[in-house]
């Protein structure tokens, strides 16, 4: 397979070289035939060893002068005809070399073998990314400034040229392909043991389907991450074996529904997410009144059932008649323009409390508020940014509460593929409620800061060196609240919360400090950077965590250590 | 009928041929041997050599290999003839050294032809 391009060149030179030997071989016996005459005057042949020198010189254009005499009338009338015969060929020849270094057919094999050897070279996990868009571009900026390598499939390969422009810290394999073809995935390495995951975010829910069914059929133990924003793709996606399907208008419902019921637990969700840990103005919804959703869309369906969950009274508004026959019975669903100030009107936007632009169209989106707002100045507005591009004109419209739907897959993904802890958490507080959430928001901000940050890790020798050492070694328990043990003082502890552990099959939510530490646990930290090094330090150093354990120093210096050990 | 094959198969037994002409006759004796004859059968096999060229099934592999050691086996003949002729200078060990390099060029021809009918009769059509 890395051969091909060799192949290919080699084939194609066939016709160049059969010119040139023939050209060669026509010029030699023609002067070896030919009589000449030596210096004397006495007649003479060229020995084929004089004819192969000369037309060696001749063709290449060099010319060194006629050897080994002067030639006759008849030599020179044939060399005149050899010089054309032989630099045509030769000519040809070099042609055809240089035409196939700029062939597209060859370059495109040189790239993939050069591919290939990448992946080949790769010891480290990595994730594939199906797609480049300005998506996956910032998802693999923050992967790779945390140290996972990336891969990514492009059909289009102009947009692989943009991607080698980027300047990421650590390379990242871009190989052109359509995925529709089995091969491509086989190529980027989907059956190596360290391919983590598969990443799929196109806007067609077709091409995400088409992209886990592979590739989970190529290996099924790869992690597949897609996007499915309908309902029946995102089931069909679960029973293939998808590991995660992230619909993001469904994260937007949710939270939606969170800062109406839970206010908490959407500040610890978006906290998690990567905003800091406070409740904007923007997150505080009218609780009371009605709210008006422009488009019944794929958001739209999604916001209803969060609105419904929420005890919210609502109404629909919808341009297209078909997407608004789908409505259940009972759902009020009015037909026609969002921008319409008449159809506005008739919903009552005057008394609204809230009113939400959800529509796939950034512009109309933007003429909704507008319409709104001049009709009723007081009134809460959401609108939906479809893409990046547009934020600086949503920022200027002045929108209490902007949803950016590609920010919130970026952040989803991530959280996915980098912090699996913090994602799972996410999933587990929803069921935990409104008072549970309050009370971790109170620990964080008292126990740490304002706005804490993260650390994820796991009980192994990898991460916990010293840790696992000792417990193996002694097999006595040693609790978690040694790790919140400052370095320079035992007494002391850290701004620290472990929010959540997960062991095997079980999972604990805040955890109490006296648990007992297990090889292998996952463990999710709250804190501050300082007191992270502190914890990252006491489970890797032996010495760190002698003193943690026993409050004094080891007796035992580095030197002798070393000396006894040998 | 596939014509490349027809080319390829002219060329592999031409090259044979040729070279066998060249070859016959008493090994000591430069008269007996043509030197046009020598030239042709190098041409031939570099043709030959050529057609094989970017074959790349395992047969196609071994006929090229083949084909390489005609050409450098014969390529060494006409070496040694010109290194006689104009260094060392023209006596029976020169004479016999042009012959036997031949010879095993002729080896190499024959492994060739047999590889090449033996794919032929293998093959159902």
């Amino acid at each position: 397979m890395g051969n091909n391009s060799l192949f290919l060149i080699i084939k194609r030179m066939r016709t160049p070289m059969f010119v040139l030997v023939i050209t060669f071989a026509i010029s030699i016996l023609g002067m070896v035939m030919i009589p000449g005459m030596d210096e004397n005057g006495k007649p003479y042949h060229l020995s084929f060893f004089d004819a192969f020198y000369f037309v060696s010189y001749m063709a290449t254009t060099i010319g060194f002068g006629e050897s080994p005499y002067d030639f006759t009338y008849p030599q020179k009338l044939w060399v005149g005809f050899c010089i054309y015969l032989t630099v045509i060929g030769w000519f040809y020849a070099i042609g055809s070399i240089i035409t196939l270094v700029q062939d597209k057919v060859l370059a495109a094999q040189i790239a993939l073998a050069q591919f290939q050897r990448k992946i080949r070279k790769m010891d480290e996990p990595f994730i594939i990314f199906v797609g480049y868009n300005s998506m996956t571009r910032q998802i693999i900026d923050r992967l790779t400034h945390d140290g996972i390598r990336s891969v990514v499939i492009e059909k289009n390969e102009s947009k692989i040229k943009e991607l080698t422009l980027e300047d990421y810290a650590i390379e990242v394999p871009a190989l052109a392909g359509d995925i529709r073809d089995p091969k491509i995935f086989k190529i980027a390495g989907i059956h190596k043991q360290n391919c983590r995951a598969v990443v799929s975010l196109f806007n067609d829910d077709v091409m995400n389907l088409h992209v886990a069914l592979s590739a989970k059929l190529m290996n099924k133990h790869v992690m597949v991450v897609v996007e499915a924003t309908q309902d029946e793709y995102g089931q069909n996606l679960k029973t293939i074996g998808a590991d995660v399907v992230e619909n993001p208008f469904k994260i937007v419902a949710k939270r939606i529904y969170l800062s109406l019921t839970s206010p908490s637990l959407l500040m610890i969700e978006q906290w998690l997410y990567g905003d800091p840990l406070v409740l904007r103005k923007k997150d505080r919804l009218p609780k009371k009144g009605k709210y008006i959703v422009c488009g019944y869309g794929r958001m739209g369906t999604a916001l209803e059932v969060g609105l419904r969950r929420a005890g919210i009274d609502y109404v629909f508004i919808e341009a297209s008649p078909e997407k608004a026959a789908k409505a259940r019975s009972g759902e009020k669903v009015m037909v026609g323009d969002a921008d319409d100030k008449k159809i506005l009107l008739k919903a009552d936007v005057q008394e609204a409390t809230c009113i939400i632009a959800a529509t796939k169209d950034d512009l109309l989106n933007l003429s909704i508020i507008m319409a709104a707002k001049r009709i009723n100045p007081d009134i809460y507005t959401i609108a939906r940014e479809n893409h990046i591009a547009d934020t600086v004109v949503f920022k200027a419209a002045k929108i209490d509460r902007v949803i950016m739907i590609e920010t919130l897959m970026i952040n989803k993904t991530y959280n996915v593929l980098a912090r699996p802890l913090a994602d799972r958490f996410i999933r587990l507080m929803a069921y935990r409620g409104e008072s549970w959430g309050k009370k971790v928001v109170e620990l964080m901000k008292e126990h740490i800061n304002n706005n804490p940050e993260t650390l994820e890790t796991v009980i192994d020798v990898n991460h916990a060196y010293a840790l696992v050492n000792h417990l193996s070694e002694t097999g006595e328990e040693v609790p978690y609240s040694v790790l919140y043990r400052r370095r320079d003082d035992w007494r002391k502890e850290n701004p620290l919360l472990i929010l959540y552990i997960r062991r095997d099959d079980e999972e604990i939510l805040l955890p109490d400090p006296s648990l007992p530490i297990k090889i292998g646990d996952e463990v999710l930290f709250a804190g501050t950077k300082d007191a992270f090094e502190d914890v990252e330090y006491i489970m890797e150093n032996i010495y760190e965590l002698y003193y943690v354990m026993q409050g004094k120093e080891c007796e035992l210096s580095l030197a002798c250590k070393l000396t006894l050990d040998f | 009928m596939n014509l490349e094959k027809v080319i390829a198969g002219f060329f592999i037994i031409l090259a044979l041929t040729m070279n066998f002409g060249f070859f016959y006759g008493d090994p000591t004796v430069l008269e007996q041997h043509n030197r046009y004859e020598l030239f042709a059968a190098i041409i031939v096999n570099l043709i030959a050599t050529i057609y094989k060229l970017g074959d790349k099934t395992q047969l196609g592999a071994v006929l090229l290999a083949t084909s390489l050691v005609a050409d450098i086996q014969l390529i060494g003949a006409a070496s040694i003839w010109a290194l006689g002729e104009y260094v060392t200078g023209m006596n029976v060990e020169t004479v016999t050294a042009i012959i036997s390099f031949s010879g095993g060029a002729l080896l190499a021809n024959i492994t060739s032809v047999v590889l090449f009918t033996g794919d032929v009769l293998k093959s159902k059509r």
